[in-house]
């Protein structure tokens, strides 16, 4: 007898899933993908509108951007700028959220006290604004995108995950793993890491969401990547010079942040659906 | 009961202000870092090398980095924040202009966010247990996936150029001029009886108003939904059933009180992403506030309008967070015994 029923497996979780699936495939095998290169310029053929429109040609499936450059082209490698800064980013932020989030829940006290502080600082700047000025003092380029996200946005874990870790700190299996003398490093990494691991995950997913359009604000206000680099923010950008000749020059981008987006907060409100074992045994009954 | 209402208050806007402190250091010491001379910068190109020197000295350039930072602070409580070196006049007269358009933003976008997420939380809620809750849920997630950036664009695109029904740039009609006496536009059009001059300022804010604003409500829709669904489990809800008040008595009579208390928290702490949302959205529509300034100021890299628009940003947020803070306080009387 099958004692385990089958459960389907959540729908935004597998919605969300594929679609970050296929922006991440976009991102890797944009080279091969794309069916130009993203900085080509074929200036005889500007402002060409996607094959759908009038004056579409299968050449340009997306049409050209005011330079004569393949948008399609330019979202592919668009999409491996904003995975690149998503990935690397967020798994940044989470890193050093969480560290700041297991020493101030675990240990409590004056560690509490001043990362707790050190976090009401930092909320105190609106994240745009501190992103910003973070960017002004360090300079453009892919890392220094990568870095101002990760020293905005780590205060979102540390906030979230100290409290997750109170409430581990607070159980008895972690009493008795200090009581039969674990050291305090085996204690946080064995006991405590494992319970909020499932929050650490959905965080992950949701900042993901939010690095992509914080680099999508930055290279829109031409404060992120290099212009030679592709960039969704960048193309927005561009071609808002345009919108009155071709709106699908900004219309295309923009829905590439949004699916972008979109998926990964489908993923990761799916992701705590699943990994919350309370959320999950209610569904079960 | 006024005055321990102002006691909670008082209590909370004393606390933000060691936060406040720490932030002007911080944002002192980083601008600081810059590889920027201020001094250079506030002077014309063609000033000599001795020139600037003497600016160095007069400025207090030379001086240990805490030495400068008390020069400022001095300068800023007897409300002196340093020139705008690309305006050539005093900063805070160029950042007290500017003002007023943001707030007047920001105002109507917190209550339109307010509006639309209240009235859509409260719909989605009411077609529970239907398919057209988990529409209304779909829908929210969706638009939660559209930064206000993002919307605004979009708004520029559709409202602006496809349908051109709003203008998008700026904030009254070319030609049109209001006499300014408080600074903000709609109230000052009324002030002076100009019902067309009015019309036409609520006709320009209109775009960037819903883009910030509808960047805001879905999270607030989400969280009264939630927080409504908790509220109807509990018992009081089914007692006040039993006792045979209608659904519209339960709902706006007894839930939605209790059930607020989360949205309001939500808004004190989120404030801070709407008012930094004005600075994109003040670039896009070309809307002559604060945060077009700030993007200014950090291409030109002027240092004490950066810092003298960013302090405000973060004082702001800080006291809508200390006033949500206190707000939800009276609103539970259970957070009151702790």
């Amino acid at each position: 007898m099958m004692r385990k029923k089958f459960r389907l497996p959540d729908l935004g979780l597998v919605i969300g899933g594929s679609l970050v699936g296929l922006v991440l495939i976009c991102g890797v095998f944009a080279p091969w993908i794309a069916p130009y290169h993203p900085n080509d310029q074929e200036l005889l053929y500007i402002l060409a509108p996607p094959v759908w429109a009038d004056g579409g040609s299968a050449a340009h499936l997306f049409g050209t951007d005011s330079l004569g450059r393949d948008t399609l082209s330019r979202m592919i490698y668009g999409a491996r700028t904003a995975m690149t800064v998503a990935a690397v980013a967020s798994l940044g932020a989470m890193l050093l959220g969480a560290f700041f989030a297991h020493l101030a829940g675990y240990f409590g006290g004056w560690v509490d006290w001043i990362i707790s502080r050190t976090v009401e600082v930092w909320l105190s700047f609106p994240p745009v604004v501190l992103s910003m000025l973070l960017i002004t003092g360090l300079g453009i380029g892919i890392d220094k995108v990568i870095l101002a996200i990760v020293l905005v946005d780590w205060t979102r874990f540390c906030r979230v995950l100290r409290s997750e870790v109170q409430v581990a700190r607070g159980q008895d299996y972690v009493a008795f793993a200090r009581l039969i003398g674990f050291s305090h490093l085996r204690v946080i990494m064995k006991e405590i890491l494992p319970a909020t691991l499932p929050m650490l995950i959905t965080l992950l997913s949701l900042q993901m969401g939010i690095s992509v359009v914080v680099e999508a604000i930055l290279s829109f206000v031409a404060m992120g990547v290099p212009s030679d680099v592709p960039a969704w923010g960048q193309m927005i950008a561009d071609a808002r010079i345009d919108m009155y000749g071709a709106p699908w020059g900004l219309a295309l981008p923009i829905a590439a942040i949004f699916v972008t987006v979109l998926s990964f907060n489908l993923f990761g409100d799916g992701l705590r659906r699943t990994l919350d074992p309370r959320h999950a045994a209610n569904r079960g009954t | 009961m006024i005055i321990a209402i102002l006691r909670i208050l008082a209590r909370r806007l004393l606390a933000i202000i060691p936060v406040f402190v720490v932030v002007t250091i911080l944002v002192f010491g980083a601008l600081r870092i810059l590889p920027v001379d201020p001094a250079q910068m506030s002077l014309p190109p063609s000033a000599t090398i001795e020139q600037v020197e003497a600016k160095r000295e007069a400025m207090g350039l030379n001086r240990p980095i805490w030495e400068q930072y008390t020069i400022w602070a001095k300068g800023a409580v007897a409300g002196d924040l340093g020139e705008s070196s690309q305006y050539r006049m005093s900063t805070a007269a160029v950042v007290l202009d500017r003002l007023p358009a943001t707030i007047e933003l920001v105002i109507c976008a917190l209550v339109f966010a307010v509006g639309v997420g209240v009235g859509g939380g409260l719909l989605v809620f009411s077609a529970r247990d239907t398919v057209l809750e988990t529409v209304g849920l779909v829908v929210i997630s969706a638009v939660m996936a559209l930064p206000d950036f993002l919307l605004a664009l979009l708004f520029i695109l559709v409202l602006g150029v496809l349908m051109p029904i709003f203008p998008v740039n700026g904030r009254l009609e070319p030609g049109m001029q209001v006499p300014t006496q408080t600074g903000f536009l709609l109230i000052d059009a009324l002030l002076t009886g100009d019902f067309r001059a009015f019309f036409s300022a609520l006709h320009y804010i209109a775009l960037p108003v819903m883009a910030l604003g509808l960047a805001f409500s879905p999270t607030i829709m989400r969280v009264l939904h939630a927080s409504l669904v908790n509220t109807y489990q509990q018992s009081y809800i089914l007692q006040a059933r039993l006792r045979g008040l209608s659904g519209r008595e339960i709902l706006f009579g007894q839930a939605l009180k209790n059930a607020m208390l989360p949205v309001v928290i939500l808004v004190g702490t989120q404030f801070g992403g709407l008012f930094g949302g004005t600075l994109l959205v003040e670039m896009i529509f070309s809307f002559p506030g604060l945060g077009n300034l700030m993007v200014k100021a950090m291409q030109t890299s002027d240092l004490s309008v950066i810092m003298a628009i960013s302090l405000i940003y973060c004082a702001t947020t800080l006291l809508f967070n200390s006033l949500a803070d206190a707000l939800a306080y009276l609103l539970n009387p259970r957070l009151r015994n702790g």
